[in-house]
């Protein structure tokens, strides 16, 4: 029952005196319902937030569970006891086209002191908190940033009132949450690294291994991503060794043969280019494998 | 003709002056006098741990308190009356306590139709019926059949806010 509500109570009465039915009414008894002071915050990722360092965005809803019209001033606090490190807070956003995701320059970014708008009772606000992660950080630290929402009337035990201050006058009383709520989210640093091994086997034309004219050097280049998050669009580029030929149709991925030419699939191999693989998105502790053969001349 | 306006105003601004005559005004045409009144349930809880519940004027009122609406009724006329049927309608901002009196008579439709609560049901629009629940109750009713010259009573109801 929103805040302001004028309860009014009346009683009637029907009887029969012996001289026919009688109606009479009890005098209206009027309770006005107060403002209920109370906040909830959530943290809307569904889990840390993967990140580099640089920018990054944490999202949060805040909902007036009060019952009447309340403005909710909001911190943000990146120094968590537990924290790998600390990001800096460059501001406080709120999702102005309530998309749920921040656009920079369409979403209105919260002066200081950070202060929502009147929210109506049981509305909800999606609040987006900027940071930087700092380049100092590490693959798979995690740093929690906490967000807390306070009813501009007033926080404090439940049951505190706040005589007058509420809706149309009447007194404003702090619910269960205190009219204070925090919520935490977090960053976990990923950072993938590209780790490239090449190595060459030799078999001449005599059954050895000799490096004569008319041997052939088998190049493997094995591609492995380590640590943690996704590398994308990796292409793998070799040339082909000065005194040497690229031995037409031995370009292979993974033991799949690809061809030469510069078309659909993932491979292109010649003399003049050299050799050049795509091997896509590829996520941490993968690898592949792109062979091919060069004939000493 | 205007003499006769003059007076046709005059009824109607009695007419609706009627819902604000005091109590006492209409005591004097009722032998029998209502009177209303509100009392919050405070439920304070001592360092022992001892609950004690309180009735008090009803201040910093939010949603979940909970209101006793009262009715003290009063008969000083002469003579005995009957039927005596006290109707209450209850504010849409409250809903019936579920600890009221299991016997009380209420109405889930308007005071169109009466019963104790457990009677009664409430039928929804694919064709079935729920039981109805406090929630649905929008009247309150006591009825008494008899009531002797100098008699009076009291009549409440438990309702929380919504």
């Amino acid at each position: 029952m929103t805040a302001g509500t004028l309860i009014e109570n009346t009683a009637v009465a029907s009887y029969d005196d012996g001289g026919g039915a009688r109606t009479i009414n009890s005098n209206t008894v009027t309770v006005r319902v107060d403002e209920l002071l109370d906040v909830t915050v959530t943290a809307l990722d569904p889990g840390p937030v993967s990140t580099r360092p640089g920018d990054a965005v944490l999202t949060f809803e805040l909902t007036n569970q009060g019952n009447g019209p309340e403005a909710f001033s909001l911190l943000a606090n990146p120094a968590v006891a537990g924290n790998d490190f600390d990001v800096v807070v460059r501001s406080v956003a709120i999702d102005s086209n309530g998309n749920g995701v921040y656009d920079a320059g369409v979403d209105e970014i919260l002066a200081a002191p950070q202060t929502t708008a009147v929210l109506a009772p049981d509305a909800a606000l999606t609040v987006f908190v900027l940071v930087t992660v700092p380049d100092g950080a590490s693959d798979t630290q995690i740093s929690a940033v906490d967000l807390t929402a306070q009813a501009v009337t007033g926080s404090g035990a439940p049951g505190t009132v706040f005589a007058g201050a509420g809706v149309d006058g009447g007194d404003a009383i702090v619910g269960t949450s205190g009219a204070i709520a925090t919520a935490r989210g977090a960053l976990i640093v990923g950072m993938a690294s590209v780790e490239l091994v090449k190595s060459v086997v030799l078999r001449d034309p005599f059954g050895g291994t000799g490096a004569v004219p008319g041997t052939i050097a088998t190049f493997t280049i094995v591609a492995r991503v380590t640590g943690s998050g996704t590398i994308n669009d990796l292409i793998v580029t070799d040339v082909i060794p000065a005194g040497t030929t690229y031995a037409p149709g031995t370009l292979a991925l993974d033991s799949a043969g690809l061809s030469d030419a510069n078309d659909g699939d993932a491979g292109s191999a010649s003399d003049a280019a050299g050799i050049a693989v795509d091997l896509g998105d590829f996520t941490a502790n993968a690898s592949r494998t792109v062979t091919f053969d060069v004939v000493i001349d | 003709m205007k003499i006769f306006r003059k007076i046709m105003f005059a009824v109607a601004a009695a007419t609706f002056a009627l819902p604000g005559v005091p109590v006492a005004a209409q005591a004097a045409t009722s032998p029998i006098v209502l009177t209303g009144d509100v009392k919050a349930v405070k439920i304070t809880t001592a360092p022992d741990g001892t609950e004690r519940t309180e009735l008090t004027e009803p201040s910093a009122i939010i949603p979940g308190d909970r209101l006793i609406f009262g009715t003290q009724y009063h008969h000083s006329g002469t003579e005995p009356v009957s039927n005596f049927t006290v109707t209450n309608p209850l504010p849409a901002a409250v809903r019936l306590a579920p600890d009221a009196d299991p016997a009380l008579a209420v109405s889930i439709d308007g005071g169109k139709t009466w019963g104790v609560l457990a009677a009664l049901t409430v039928a929804s629009s694919d064709g079935t019926a729920r039981p109805a629940t406090h929630a649905d109750v929008t009247h309150v009713r006591w009825v008494l059949s008899r009531i002797a010259p100098g008699a009076e009573g009291r009549l409440t109801y438990p309702a929380i806010i919504r």
